[in-house]
Formats: C-alpha cells, structure tokens, sequence
C-alpha cells in the first residue's frame, strides 16, 4: 500500500534457500517487510511456508542467501537470538503452556524478579507480572478475565487471543503470526484480526501466514505467494481478489517471474 | 418457613456452601489432610497404641528419607520425565560414603567426637556428590543420547546397584556413626529427631524455589509445553540438567540419612524406593504426564504412604496387604486427578 | 544359602560388563583342573565360597576355573557359562546348579565326557552320577536359631515369651527353611514362646528397620527377634539401637556379614546363625581331587554342614572361620 512504501525496510531476506537432504525447501526466495505493513504469506501445503518461517525466527538457518534487520546483515544460529533481537514468532497450535497461568505465560523467558538477594536467586514478582500482564494484554485489545488463571481453563480463542497479545506486546521490530486464526470460531478470529490491526498501528512489521485466505485479503497489505519453494508472486494485496488468489497459489494462474530475480 | 426472603437467603447460603465444598473437595491437599485424618483415626480405634509419640516417630523416621527421594521426583515428575534411579543412589552413595569413610579416612565404628563428626561430613559430601554425579549422568543420556527418561534412568538405577554391590560385596560397609552426639543433637531437637528436621528444611527450600522461583517456572513450563518453552527461549536441555542434577543430589542426602539410620552403607537399602517416591507423588497429585504437581502434595503422600505402612503393622494386617493399600491409594490419586480435570472443563 | 540379592543382583546385571571373571584355564597337563561355576558373583554368599574353593585348590595344588555370572542367579546366564566352561575339558565340576531341572542335561554331559561332577548347596534332580553333594542346612539352622533366643530370654516353662520374625519376602527358599526350622524347634520345645507376627524387608535393610521400630512400639513385652537374613539383621539391629532397646530385646541374626559380626562383640546381636560357604567348597574340590587321583568315593554322597550360631561365647578361631570374607 502506498502508506507502507514510505516506511523503512525493517526485515528482509535476500534469495535465502534451505534444502533437507535432496529437497529442495525454500529457493531463493526474496522478501522484504516494512514498518507498519502487514505481509500475508500464503501457499499450498509443501510450498515452503513453514520452512521460510523457520528461517525468519531463527529457528533454522539457510544454506544459502542473507537476512538483514534494519539495514544491517544478521544471521541467527537460535531463536533467542532473533528474540533478543525484537523479532517475535508465534507458532501454529503451540504457543502456550497450558499449565501456566496468563501472567505466566505472557511473561514466560522473560520474568520479572523481586528486588535484592531473592531476586538474584531467581524468585519471581509474582503480583507485579499478574498486574503487568493485565494492563500490556489490554494494550494490545486483549481483554483476558485473569493473569492469574491457568491458560487450560481459558477457551480456545482466548488462548490464541493470550499467545498474539504476549507476541505483540514483546515484539519491538517484526511478529510473525503462523495460522494463529486456525480452529477459531468467527467471532474470535475477528478479535485476532484486531490484533494485527493494532500491532501494525504499533509500528511493527507483520507477517501473517494463513490458509484462510478472506482473513489474509482483510488484514494484509500485500501478499506473497509461495510455490514448491519459490516466491511466485509479490504484490499488494488491493490487486487480488479471491479468485485470482486462489488460482496463483495452485498454479491454474500463470505468474510472470517476480521482478528483481 | 417464615417468609419467602429467609427462604431465598438461605438458599443462596446453601448454594454458596455447595460450591465451597466443591471447591475444597477439588482441592488436591485438602483431600489428602482428610484421608490423613481418617486414616489415623481407623488405624487408632483399631489399635489405641498406634495413636502415640513413638508411631509418629516410627512414621516421620521412614517419611524422612523417602521425602527427599519423592521431592526430587516430583520435579522431575512436573518437568516431563522420571528418574527410577534415586533408589539405587540411596544404596550407591551410602556404599561410597562409608568406603571413603572406612577406607580413605581410617575410620571404623569406633571412632567417636569429632574425628567421626568430621568423617560423617566428609560422608555427606561424597554422598551428595555421587548422587548429583548420577544425577547429571542420567542428564547427558536424555539430553545429548537422546534417550527416553523412562530407559535412560532405569540403566542408571541397574549400574548404580551393580557398582554399589562391587565396591561393597554385597554387604554393608560399617562406617563411624557417632551415636552420642546424634542422640545430643535428638535430645535438643526433641521430639522430632534431627534429621527429620534436616529433611523438611531441605523440602522447605526446594518447594519455595519450585513453587516461587525462575528455577520452578522453568520447570513446570518444560513439562506443560517443551515447544513453548523453548520457543520462549528457555534452554530446556540446561534446565533439565538442573533438575536431575537436583533429584540425584536429594537421592545422595536420602543415601546419608539411611546410612545413619543403619550405622552402615548397605547396597541394598534404597531397594524398591524409587516406587514409594514415585506413589508419593503420584498421591499427592502430580501428573505423569507433566506440568502439575504440588511439593506439599508429595510431602502429604509421602506421609500417606509411611502412615499406612506402619499403620498396618499396627493393626497386624499381613504384610501382603501393604501392597495392595498402596495400590488402591494411587488409583484413588488419579481417579481423583481424573474427577477435577472433568469438573473444570465442565 | 541367602538369596535375597537376587533382586538386586539381576538388576545389577546392567554393570555386569564391569565384572571380570577370575580363572584360567591355562592347565599344564600333569596338573588337576577343577572347574566351580556358582550362582552370583555379587552374593556374599559365593564370595566367601571363592575364598574357602581358592584356598583348596592351592592347598591340594590343582588349577581353578572360578565362573558364574556377576550379577545373575538364573540357570538362562549359569548355562551358556557351564556349556562354556565344560568346553575347556576340566577334570572335575563344581556345580550350584540354579535350577534342579534345567541344568540336568548339561551335568550328564559333563558326566558323559568323563568329567567328575559335585554339586554344592543346591543339586540336579537326578544325583546318582554325581560324585557328592554338600549343602547348609537351613531348617537345622532356624532351629538353632529357637534354641539360641531361649537361652537369651532365660526359658522358663510355664510363662509365655513374644517373639516376631522379620523375613525377606513369603517366598524365598531359604527364608521357608528357616522359619521352619525355627517354628517346629518352639513348638517341640518352647511352647511358652508367642510367634506374634511376621513382616517382609523386600531385600531392603532400612525397611526391615520400619517393621522391627513398629513391632517394638506395638510389642512392649516384646522378647527376641529372628531375624532371616542378613539384611533383616541389619535393619534390625538398627532398630534396637535406634530405640535404645539393646540388651532388652533378645536379637538373633542370620548370615555373618563383618559389620553384623561386630555388632556381636557389641551385645546388638545375641547370637547370629552362619552358614559355611567356605566349608562346602573346600570339601567338594577336596572330594573330587581325592576321586580323580585314585577312585576314592567319599563315605557318604550326601553331605549337610550344619549351620553354627555365632556368639558372644565363640573362640577367635570360629569368629575367623564363619565370617564372610569380602573379595575387594
């Protein structure tokens, strides 16, 4: 969209490949993420998707190609890495740990100590994350009934909404959200969209992969459709509609090499 | 009824008891104090003598051990995985400790005041020792080997018991016991014994650090969602290391406790432990499958568990029935587990 | 014999690997071999055979294959070993066969190889070709046993004494024998003493403490204690002190560990009943040499060593002769 072009390249990757054994996963693909835009990343299944979000979280590292943040050459051998440097990954179905509470949860990696001695050894700010949790899930549009309750005893789409609101309100440069709309009634996904909406009014760069692709043409500003591990199309999100969408990501439409390449 | 307004009032103080009573009966420790009373109370109307300074002692002396074995194991039981080597540690350390003792410090039995104070300490190093060192070697299979806790843990307790029974011959090694000051620091700490003492302060830090700590958090987030927690940048391998580490350490303490309760360092003296720890925690509500349990559950179970044992003795039931006490107990635990998951989904 | 590390000795198995065998089974030919393959290495009870079968063989100049598996009392290990061990051409074996019906067929080969065979503390079914078979006797030992608490707990006729046994588990041979052995001796000549209740280690000493502390909180009148085995000796003993009831409670022990025959000198144990290993195996290498150097048959095939009970009262030299030796 016209208001992202302005904005800085936040994350990119340049022609990155990944192959396991004789498969080729991901090649050469090139994908570049502005401040403020929201990316729909979408294919069949086997296209590469997942594969490219392992690259992107630092949760795999290409054979081949460069990744860039804010201009500068980075490469991650863990996702604490790409973690500690503001780029958060929510994971499709497993982002939480049930057991946990919201607070838990949300701050989990990353809790807050008591002050003096006790802290140092590791005892935790129990009322001081609860209440903290609260208010940053508010921020982002989350309205969660308690930090101190077990994510269990939460409902699906809260659970999501919980998982989306902790990756928001961490995330300082890019949130890539994996299917975080699957298995959610109507009415929950809508708040998850929300989300986005939010996170891209923030300022961050986000990257939504999904199957469901009328969610994808709501939120995103542009989308980029993978195919047996290549970038067949990049373009804004304005110039699809469902149809033709549909037909880029199987192959009935024809797609002209994506410019640059 | 007098008028409709007392009714409705007491209708909603009815419904309010109601729920607090679901509540409480869902409620894992309250349910444990309750069986604990009960069973006192059958144990004691059957024999007046079970109700008495001397059973409570018999009861915490067996719970004393046994506790540091089942705390560990709840850790490990909350973070994911087993360890069925902590028996065979009891045996191992408290063979190590008293060869150390005999064999490298020159003392025997015989030894009194602080020249066996200081070997009982030398003792209680190399006992914990050898049971951290178990503790990171079941670590290094599950992590690096990648073997499952179940097996890894299970070919530790077989090498454990075949070291303890090479380095002893099969018997126990009688090592300084120092029986004077023991009874000194008893009389001081009267009427627990003070080893029972040093057990509950050692819980006491384990359970403030599990239930209040970075250490617990991490723990209980590994064994509700390893994915999510390594994704939330916690290094699960270093974590878990930690916690074996731990179990193994509290099974070398357990080693030392025995052996002072037996004067000797006998291969055979953590025989079949690693089961009662494993129906401590399982008693007290720990799941198997990871991420729930309550350190003050397990202390509960572990009671539980010695309660019945010297319980039966009490009343002269055959010693066969032990067995299948215990067995009704911990499908009565998991029943239990089974009821308030359904109740909280509901 | 004293089984209760099977349990742990089959577990043990795992560190079998660190076990090496001792033997060889480099014979000069004018020499004697005699092989000796025995249930677990791990058992103090076949430790303190190798030390009376070494002394033995060195004492009648013959060579010793001493074998068994480290860990594992079980005739699927003990069968591979004797098939093995048969394949170095012994002129005699020594053989604890583990189980009386599966190792019949590899003793009758070794028979029909020419090789004499003796079994020791437990036989094959068929004992006609073998050359003798000595054993312990356990029920004469839970006996012995009975007479020695009578004598701690000074015997009256006419008044009654309560007594409990610790046993290792309901089923263990041994321990069978000597409850035996120890209820048929009150019976015929201590009816005033009360069997009040029995109770099972599990092979864990600590666990034989549980039940003694409980019995004695139950039993304030209690007089003595059998204990089966070593390990309920053990716990036992522990108990007694923990509670300062020594001197009190009449304690009588199976099986002379070291640490358990200095609780003797200490006044913990009144008398403990020893088996001797060592006897057995010194007189099957001696019958079988004295067999295969000129045909001399032993007086009689079957031979029981009678247990001995240990006390106080006992000379240096039975002290000496009883107590199991460790090998390491």
């Amino acid at each position: 969209m016209a208001g992202a072009e302005k904005r800085e390249v936040i994350y990119e990757v340049k022609n990155v490949s990944k192959r396991y054994g004789s498969v080729v996963a991901l090649d050469g693909a090139s994908l570049k993420l502005h401040a403020g835009e929201v990316i729909g990343l979408v294919g069949d299944n086997g296209a590469g998707k997942s594969t490219l979000v392992k690259v992107l979280s630092g949760a795999h590292e290409p054979d081949g190609g460069q990744i860039f943040l804010d201009g500068e050459e980075r490469s991650w051998s863990s996702p604490r890495e790409a973690l500690d440097a503001g780029i958060e990954t929510l994971y499709q179905d497993s982002g939480l740990a049930p057991h946990l509470t919201v607070s838990q949860n949300v701050f989990l990696g990353r809790e807050k100590t008591v002050k003096g001695l006790l802290g140092k050894l590791g005892f935790l700010a129990r009322k001081e994350m609860e209440h903290d949790a609260h208010a940053d899930l508010e921020r982002v549009g989350i309205a969660v009934p308690a930090a101190n309750r077990p994510v269990a005893q939460l409902s699906g789409g809260q659970r999501q909404a919980v998982a989306i609101g902790r990756a928001v309100s961490w995330a300082r440069k890019v949130i890539i959200l994996d299917e975080p709309t699957n298995h959610l009634g109507a009415r929950q996904a809508g708040e998850v969209l929300e989300v986005i909406k939010a996170a891209k009014k923030k300022g961050l760069g986000v990257i939504f992969i999904s199957h469901t692709l009328p969610h994808v043409l709501e939120v995103t500003d542009r989308i980029v459709v993978l195919r047996l591990g290549r970038i067949v199309k990049d373009a804004p999100t304005s110039t699809f509609t469902g149809d033709t969408l549909v037909g880029t990501i199987t192959g009935t439409i024809q797609t002209i090499k994506v410019e640059g390449d | 009824m007098a008028n409709s307004k007392q009714a409705t009032s007491a209708q909603t103080t009815s419904v309010a008891v109601a729920d607090r009573l679901k509540g409480m009966l869902s409620n894992q420790s309250t349910i444990l104090v309750g069986v604990m009373v009960l069973l006192v109370a059958v144990f004691g109307s059957i024999e007046p003598k079970f109700l008495s300074a001397a059973t409570m002692n018999n009861v915490l002396t067996d719970w004393g051990s046994v506790v540091l074995l089942a705390v560990g194991q709840t850790l490990v039981v909350i973070s994911g995985g087993i360890d069925l080597s902590v028996g065979a540690v009891v045996g191992l350390s408290g063979v190590i400790s008293a060869w150390t003792m005999v064999n490298v410090l020159h003392l025997d039995s015989t030894a009194t005041g602080s020249k066996a104070t200081g070997g009982l300490l030398v003792g209680l190093l190399v006992s914990v020792a050898v049971g951290v060192s178990v503790g990171l070697l079941n670590a290094v299979l599950i992590n690096k080997l990648k073997i499952v806790p179940f097996i890894a843990t299970l070919s530790t307790m077989g090498a454990a018991l075949g070291f303890s029974v090479i380095i002893s011959s099969g018997m126990p090694i009688q090592g300084p016991a120092n029986y004077e000051l023991i009874s000194a620091m008893d009389a001081k700490t009267n009427p627990f014994s003070w080893a029972i003492l040093g057990s509950a302060l050692v819980i006491t830090i384990v359970g403030l650090f599990l239930h209040k700590s970075r250490f617990g958090l991490y723990t209980y987030a590994i064994g509700s969602n390893t994915f999510a927690a390594r994704a939330a940048g916690i290094s699960v391998e270093k974590h878990l290391t930690k916690v074996y580490a731990l179990s193994g350490g509290l099974a070398g303490l357990a080693g030392m406790y025995v052996y002072l309760r037996l004067g000797a360092g006998s291969p055979s003296s953590g025989t079949g432990r690693e089961l009662d720890a494993i129906a401590a925690v399982v008693i007290g509500g720990a799941s198997l499958m990871g991420g729930i349990g309550r350190l003050w559950g397990t202390v509960l179970g572990a009671l539980i568990l010695f309660t019945v044992q010297s319980g039966l003795i009490m009343i002269g039931v055959a010693p066969d029935w032990k067995k299948v006490v215990v067995a009704i107990l911990i499908a009565a635990a998991v029943a239990a587990q089974g009821l308030q998951k359904s109740n909280r989904r509901s | 014999m004293k089984r209760s590390f099977r349990t742990i000795a089959a577990l043990g198995a795992v560190a079998a690997l660190a076990l090496t065998a001792t033997g060889c089974a480099s014979a000069t030919p004018e020499k004697l071999t005699i092989a000796f393959v025995m249930g677990a290495e791990s058992d103090p009870f076949f430790q303190a055979m190798k030390v009376g079968a070494e002394a033995e063989a060195a004492a009648q100049g013959v060579d010793l294959i001493w074998q068994g598996d480290p860990a594992n009392y079980s005739a699927e290990t003990q069968l591979p070993i004797v098939e093995s061990v048969l394949a170095q051409q012994p002129d005699g074996l020594v053989l604890i066969p583990t189980d009386p019906v599966a190792l019949q067929a590899v003793s009758d080969k070794a028979v029909a190889a020419g090789i004499a065979v003796a079994n020791v503390d437990t036989h094959t079914n068929d004992l006609s070709k073998v050359v003798t078979f000595i054993t312990g006797d356990n029920t004469d030992g839970g006996a012995k046993a009975a007479d020695a608490i009578a004598k701690a707990i000074g015997y009256t006729a006419g008044k009654t004494y309560e007594v409990v046994i610790g046993l290792t588990s309901a089923t263990a041979t041994t321990n069978v024998d000597r409850q035996k052995g120890f209820e048929a001796a009150v019976a015929a000549n201590y009816p005033g003493i009360q069997i009040k209740d029995v109770a099972y280690s599990e092979s864990n000493p600590e666990k034989a403490a549980t039940n003694v502390s409980n019995w004695l909180t139950k039993y304030p009148n209690l007089k003595g204690i059998f204990a089966i085995d070593g390990t309920n000796a053990s716990g036992a003993a522990a108990a007694l002190q923990a509670k300062n009831l020594v001197g009190k409670v009449a304690l009588v022990g199976y099986d002379a560990y070291p640490a358990n025959v200095q609780l003797i000198k200490d006044g913990v144990f009144t008398a403990l009943i020893a088996q001797d290993p060592a006897a057995e195996a010194r007189l099957a290498i001696k019958t079988l040499v004295a067999f295969l150097k000129d045909g001399t048959k032993p007086a009689q095939r079957d031979v029981v060593i009678p247990n001995f009970a240990l006390t106080a009262d006992s000379t240096d030299a039975e002290f000496a002769q009883y107590t199991y030796v460790a090998t390491n």
